[in-house]
């Protein structure tokens, strides 16, 4: 099989696991919707009007998006963080991007700024304002003359890391419980039914930054060598790392602000792939937009159906699923490559 | 003689020293030893501030929290910082000879350090409406305003029983009561807000919940067709009520029928005097139909 054709295959899988996932995931949840009822809102006959309809059409159908949508991204921009920074530790909010989104939506709410225009998008605008201070933050903190050494970068955003999140501390201690209750919550991931132009939204900005990471692929492949090695075959190392830097932070942003700040799944899902599929980047960072989806998504079916009609944060799912399987990934490999 | 005589006087002399004059024992049930009445009280606790002003008590409070922001005369108390981590220093400063504090907002540490500085500390933890008419007179006995304590509980207890007698009868509409609204969080089991909604005649669709404040699932909520939707406002009033959220779910009866509130959470979400300011407006919320004579349930006047 050529590498194309086996690429495609794969894809296919995982689309199709992606479908079956979503497509369970329609049927579980702690409203008492029959699957009939369910196959019958699908099919269009629900009537438009009843509970079935508003639970599996508005409420059901457009978290499950949000799932793969924000799995999806948090994956990708970890394959790209941990191929930037030759380093496995890497995942989204190892940049500070994610705290900084954090504390814009967090500052956001203690002042009760809510852009009114567009309800939905009040927040995110703060998030990226957030994403986009602490990401430059880094950026200019790590760059020295014309270059973006990797082990300042990564210092340079765990440092701005700690920065915001000590800053989201001080705002939940200053500012009345009451008025920040549901905010520590919400630090511990929240994915939410987006209502529909959100989601395209979401979409929109979470494939600008899977593009800009999907285009630098075979650059990346190529950064593995070290840069000098990638110099030698004529890879603008600057170049490459500004992109997946802004691809994977404008991913990142994006989930905070739709989603909370959701962990593991930027460290989980990159590994697993690249222990399954190995290290080419031209096929781990489309079947991470797929796998992470799926991930994500039956994690917080997880989250949804647990402790119903309470429901779990998703990060605390994601953390107690993904930890065990990382380690029985690690151990496998261990014996793959052992005496 | 006189030797004889001082050795029967000793003990009685010794006594009161040795027992405390003061001897009391706290909501909790723990013994709290005073020499003296209370002259010197802080309050880490926004409900008690509020009561304590309303038995007219405020003299004998020397220091408040930050967020004891009810009456306005409270913000002119000396504060000492927030519920969770209160400094200690401006608390001793202040040389109170009693610390009122929560077991539900204050932290077991701080209650530990100031017993360490030998200040005794007075704990509450109501759970429920009657809890505030019992706090009522136990501060009007801390205080020695056990008149005006009597009063003001007696009057909020009647207040309370009218709102009762006028709900009893009537049928009682599901209600939804948002705390939070993303994630949302509602009032379970054991929640001041379900007891609320109970007595103002209402049938919370989240009173199952086994936690008291639970983050709770849209699709549940949703499921169980509420016929009138409360969000909560908190602190300045500003908080995120999110009405556009539910006015989505336009298949809802509540959003049908257009009764879709908000509530004034600093009067629910208290153990304090304005509770029953807040019962009577979530009753006038979920039953209109029964306040629409000229009732003495006017709502205003009451403090």
């Amino acid at each position: 099989m050529s590498p194309r054709s086996r690429l495609t295959v794969l894809l296919t899988l995982l689309a199709l696991a992606a479908g079956a996932v979503a497509l369970g995931a329609l049927f579980l949840g702690s409203a008492a919707v029959s699957a009939r009822a369910v196959i019958a809102v699908l099919a269009g006959r629900g009537g438009g009007t009843g509970v079935a309809d508003v639970v599996v059409l508005s409420l059901r159908l457009p978290r499950i998006l949000a799932a793969l949508l924000a799995g999806g991204a948090l994956a990708v921009a970890g394959v790209g963080f941990q191929a930037l920074t030759r380093n496995p530790l890497a995942e989204p909010s190892v940049l500070g991007v994610s705290s900084g989104a954090a504390f814009g939506v967090i500052t956001a709410q203690v002042f009760g700024l809510r852009a009114g225009v567009l309800e939905a998008l009040g927040l995110t605008a703060f998030a990226f304002c957030g994403a986009l201070v602490a990401g430059i933050a880094v950026y200019v903190i790590a760059s020295r003359a014309g270059g973006l050494p990797v082990h300042t970068l990564v210092l340079a955003g765990v440092i701005v890391g700690i920065f915001f999140s000590s800053a989201i501390t001080v705002l939940i201690s200053v500012v009345d419980f009451d008025r920040l209750g549901g905010v520590i919550h919400w630090l511990l991931g929240n994915l939410a039914p987006i209502p529909p132009a959100a989601l395209a939204v979401f979409a929109a900005v979470a494939g600008l930054g899977f593009w800009l990471v999907l285009g630098q692929s075979r650059q990346l492949n190529l950064l593995a060598l070290g840069e000098e090695g990638a110099l030698q075959l004529g890879v603008d190392a600057e170049r490459v790392k500004r992109r997946i830097f802004a691809g994977a932070a404008l991913l990142t942003a994006v989930v905070v602000a739709f989603a909370g700040p959701i962990g593991f799944v930027g460290l989980i899902v990159p590994h697993a792939l690249r222990m399954t599929l190995g290290p080419d980047n031209r096929v781990l960072v489309p079947a991470a937009l797929l796998a992470g989806g799926v991930f994500l998504l039956a994690a917080d079916t997880l989250a949804r159906n647990l402790v119903a009609p309470a429901e779990l944060s998703v990060g605390v799912i994601t953390s107690l699923c993904g930890a065990p399987f990382f380690i029985y990934l690690l151990r496998a490999r261990a014996a793959r490559l052992g005496p | 003689m006189v030797t004889r005589a001082l050795a029967l006087l000793l003990p009685v002399l010794l006594l009161p020293a040795a027992a405390g004059a003061f001897s009391v024992t706290d909501q909790t049930g723990r013994p709290v030893t005073l020499d003296a009445p209370p002259r010197r009280i802080v309050s880490l606790v926004p409900s008690v501030t509020e009561l304590v002003f309303a038995i007219g008590a405020q003299d004998a409070l020397v220091g408040v929290t930050d967020f004891c922001d009810y009456p306005a005369a409270a913000r002119q108390k000396p504060r000492v910082g927030g519920m969770v981590a209160p400094s200690l220093e401006a608390l001793v400063a202040l040389k109170p000879d009693l610390v009122v504090a929560t077991t539900a907002g204050n932290r077991e540490e701080t209650v530990t350090q100031l017993e360490r500085l030998r200040i005794p500390v007075y704990l509450v933890n109501p759970a429920r409406v009657a809890d505030v008419l019992d706090l009522i007179s136990r501060l009007g006995a801390l205080t020695g305003h056990e008149g005006a304590a009597a009063e003001l509980a007696a009057s909020l207890d009647m207040r309370i029983k009218a709102v009762l007698a006028r709900v009893a009868a009537l049928p009682r509409p599901r209600v939804l009561y948002v705390l939070w609204p993303e994630p949302l969080i509602v009032p379970g089991r054991g929640a001041l807000v379900s007891e609320l909604l109970a007595l103002a005649g209402g049938d919370s669709v989240t009173a199952d919940a086994a936690e008291p404040y639970p983050r709770y699932s849209l699709e549940a909520a949703v499921a169980r067709a509420p016929d009138v939707i409360i969000l909560a406002s908190h602190g300045s009033g500003q908080g995120p009520l999110d009405r556009a959220k539910w006015e989505r779910f336009t298949s809802l009866p509540a959003v049908k029928a257009g009764r879709l509130y908000t509530a004034d959470g600093n009067l629910l979400h208290r153990y304090g005097p304005r509770v029953v300011d807040g019962l009577e407006r979530l009753a006038r919320l979920i039953h209109p139909e029964a306040f629409t004579g000229r009732g003495d349930l006017s709502g205003k006047g009451h403090r």
